[in-house]
């Protein structure tokens, strides 16, 4: 599903050269729910925003279900982007602007669908979230727990089958993340990939596979989850422990 | 998609009202002062003889006084005296050739409903119609023999004939000018050049003429003119005869040169009749004289003074000035809403799709200031019709002008929306979903 071969990335400035990833390679198995953890600044984002068609990079090779994305136009990544990959922000970044009918509408626009296929799919992501009644708010009047649900279901709508989640619990109290969790759980069993960066060891802990970036190189591999921590390191924050 | 696209723009637009307001009036305001300079510019630039600008001509000749030239245009004299316009009149070179002078007559409407009224009057020769391609709707002109021995004629402007006769056919019946009845030979269609090129020296702009007389009544009756007369020498002129015989220049001549011989011999037969005039003691300035088309006329008597130029050229760059706020309001707003922009980008937006989104908005800012600037710009125009009456013809928008001005707004949005719409659409969507 998707491919990372040596991929390097740079910031520059007039005086300074930031490498955010460096020789940074990953194979991700279609149906996979994967978790990238690692500290600040390690270049987990960076990894989330190459692996999203969002930034480009200097060096390497990227396939994403086979298709070398490196060769592509912005017309093409953009129309790969919209295919193919959902995103889920840690803040939601739902549209202000927009009510939640018209935020899970966004993606499906640029797809093409017809306004029949639109309604139905959007109706569909929202009653799959649990929203189905709330179409017409706008995101202010929603909690955060809802927002990112409402979030979810705008990546849902297009159908994907590769979801990127970028610290999607931040935000969230507990119970919130719980639900959260749970929803991006149900929605890997449906055969969806997701990849889900997060600081969270607990949150981590949940997916079938753990990878750890530090500074922009995948250091820890591993092909399971990680063990359960003891008692006494848990972070009591989550429910997950 | 064009409809999501307007749908968000008005979202976009509603959200920040008091910034579209601003922008909305910066562009109409823009638009309003430089279509009303633009207008007015158009009508006293226009030249209502360009189809025959290379044929038509008006005659100047220099018989000022030898110590000082005139004070007017190319130094040379605008008119004419009887003397020279008559020589040229003799000349067959021309295909035609007019010699005229404003004057009027006291109408005395056989109507005893329509009370007598004061009316301007055209004396001229019969080649004044053809020269100036006047339409007619009934009749026609007088022969060339009354131009010679002067018949009681007359041909009518259609604003006249539909005053006295209702619009109706009037060849044939009389009208009763200062007492005397004229027989009408025809009656012109609505012909109004604007500017009045014809007669320059009596205003670009004012009335225009209500009938046309054979010139040679108005010599035999005596008629002095009722425009400008300009002398230089001191002459004893007394009597109507005096003034036919004296330097006083108050005709106008035109002639029409349609080969490039006949204005070889047009300009021989000119320099000659100079020459020989100056035999008897006139024309004692340098030999001069200039054939001027209708465009060099125009512009030599300075129809477009350099005021209304100046004008023209302040109210662009007035309108360069709003443009540009307007594109610093639009970069503002359009990167304040970076962050959305950033989400849509990761849900599949090209940069293509952004900036047609962003240049949609731009448009209805744009639509939205065009049509508040044709609003501004009918209560400007109508604003100088009423304090400058001398403009009332000029001040007036045209369907071309409302047209441009639908597309000059279009286009100014456009200008307004490119910069910022490009600028938002290639922004790094990446650097704003963190902090949406």
């Amino acid at each position: 599903m998707l491919n990372m071969d040596q991929i390097k990335k740079v910031f520059r400035t007039d005086l300074v050269e930031t490498y955010a990833l460096r020789d940074f390679s990953l194979n991700v198995q279609e149906g996979e729910f994967v978790a990238v953890t690692g500290p600040s600044g390690s270049g987990k984002t960076t990894f989330l925003n190459i692996a999203g068609l969002l930034e480009t990079f200097e060096a390497g090779t990227y396939l994403l279900d086979g298709e070398d994305v490196n060769s592509l136009s912005d017309r093409q990544r953009s129309a790969l982007r919209n295919a193919k990959i959902g995103f889920i922000f840690q803040s939601f970044n739902l549209i202000p602007d927009l009510n939640i009918f018209d935020n899970v509408d966004v993606p499906l626009r640029y797809r093409g669908f017809n306004g029949r296929q639109r309604k139905e799919r959007i109706m569909n992501a929202l009653e799959r979230v649990g929203l189905g009644a709330r179409f017409k708010h706008m995101p202010s009047q929603l909690s955060g727990g809802q927002q990112q649900r409402a979030a979810i279901a705008r990546a849902l709508a297009g159908e994907p089958r590769f979801l990127l989640a970028d610290e999607p619990t931040g935000n969230l109290d507990s119970l919130m993340a719980r639900q959260v969790m749970e929803l991006l759980e149900e929605i890997n069993e449906g055969g969806t990939t997701i990849v889900m960066v997060t600081h969270d060891p607990d949150l981590a802990r949940r997916a079938q596979r753990n990878i750890q970036i530090v500074d922009g190189q995948v250091t820890d591999f591993q092909l399971g989850p990680i063990p359960p921590a003891p008692e006494n390191d848990r972070q009591s924050a989550t429910p997950y422990a | 998609m064009w409809l999501y696209f307007f749908k968000l723009a008005w979202i976009s637009v509603r959200q920040t009202p008091i910034m579209s307001t601003l922008m909305i009036i910066a562009v109409g305001i823009g638009i309003a002062a430089c279509l009303v300079t633009s207008t007015i510019y158009m009508s006293l630039s226009k030249n209502p003889l360009q189809h025959k600008n290379n044929v038509l001509y008006a005659l100047q000749l220099d018989a000022w006084d030898p110590q000082e030239a005139y004070d007017g245009p190319n130094d040379m004299p605008t008119q004419v005296t009887y003397l020279d316009g008559i020589a040229v009149l003799e000349s067959d070179i021309p295909t035609h050739t007019v010699l005229m002078y404003k004057s009027g007559f006291a109408v005395l409407p056989e109507n005893k409903s329509i009370r007598p009224f004061q009316s301007l009057a055209r004396m001229t020769t019969s080649d004044f119609f053809p020269l100036f391609d006047v339409p007619f709707i009934f009749g026609s002109t007088w022969s060339e023999e009354a131009d010679k021995i002067p018949e009681q004629v007359v041909v009518l402007s259609k604003q006249l004939n539909d005053r006295l006769f209702n619009g109706e056919n009037s060849v044939g019946k009389q009208i009763n000018l200062d007492g005397r009845l004229y027989k009408i030979l025809g009656v012109t269609a609505d012909w109004h050049p604007r500017p009045k090129v014809h007669d320059l020296n009596n205003g670009a702009y004012n009335r225009r003429d209500a009938m046309y007389v054979p010139m040679s009544v108005g010599i035999e009756l005596e008629m002095y003119s009722r425009g400008n007369t300009n002398a230089w020498e001191r002459e004893n002129v007394v009597t109507f005869t005096d003034t036919l015989q004296s330097e006083h220049i108050w005709l106008q001549a035109w002639v029409q040169l349609d080969t490039k011989k006949q204005m070889e011999d047009f300009s021989s037969y000119i320099e000659n009749y100079i020459r020989q005039q100056k035999k008897l003691g006139r024309f004692q300035r340098p030999l001069k004289y200039h054939l001027n088309t209708p465009s060099e006329w125009l512009s030599k008597n300075n129809v477009v003074r350099q005021d209304n130029r100046i004008l023209l050229w302040l109210s662009v760059i007035f309108l360069l000035v709003c443009l540009i706020n307007t594109i610093a309001l639009l970069l503002a707003k359009f990167l304040k809403k970076a962050p959305s922009v950033g989400v849509r980008r990761a849900l599949g937006a090209s940069k293509k799709a952004i900036f047609s989104q962003h240049l949609y908005e731009t448009l209805l800012v744009g639509i939205s200031g065009g049509a508040l600037g044709l609003t501004l710009s009918w209560f400007g125009l109508w604003g100088i019709r009423y304090l400058q009456p001398g403009l009332k013809d000029a001040a007036i928008m045209h369907w071309p002008t409302f047209v441009m001005a639908l597309c000059f707004s279009l286009l100014a949005s456009l200008f307004c929306g490119l910069l910022p719409a490009w600028k938002i659409s290639h922004t790094q969507p990446a650097r704003y979903l963190k902090i949406q």
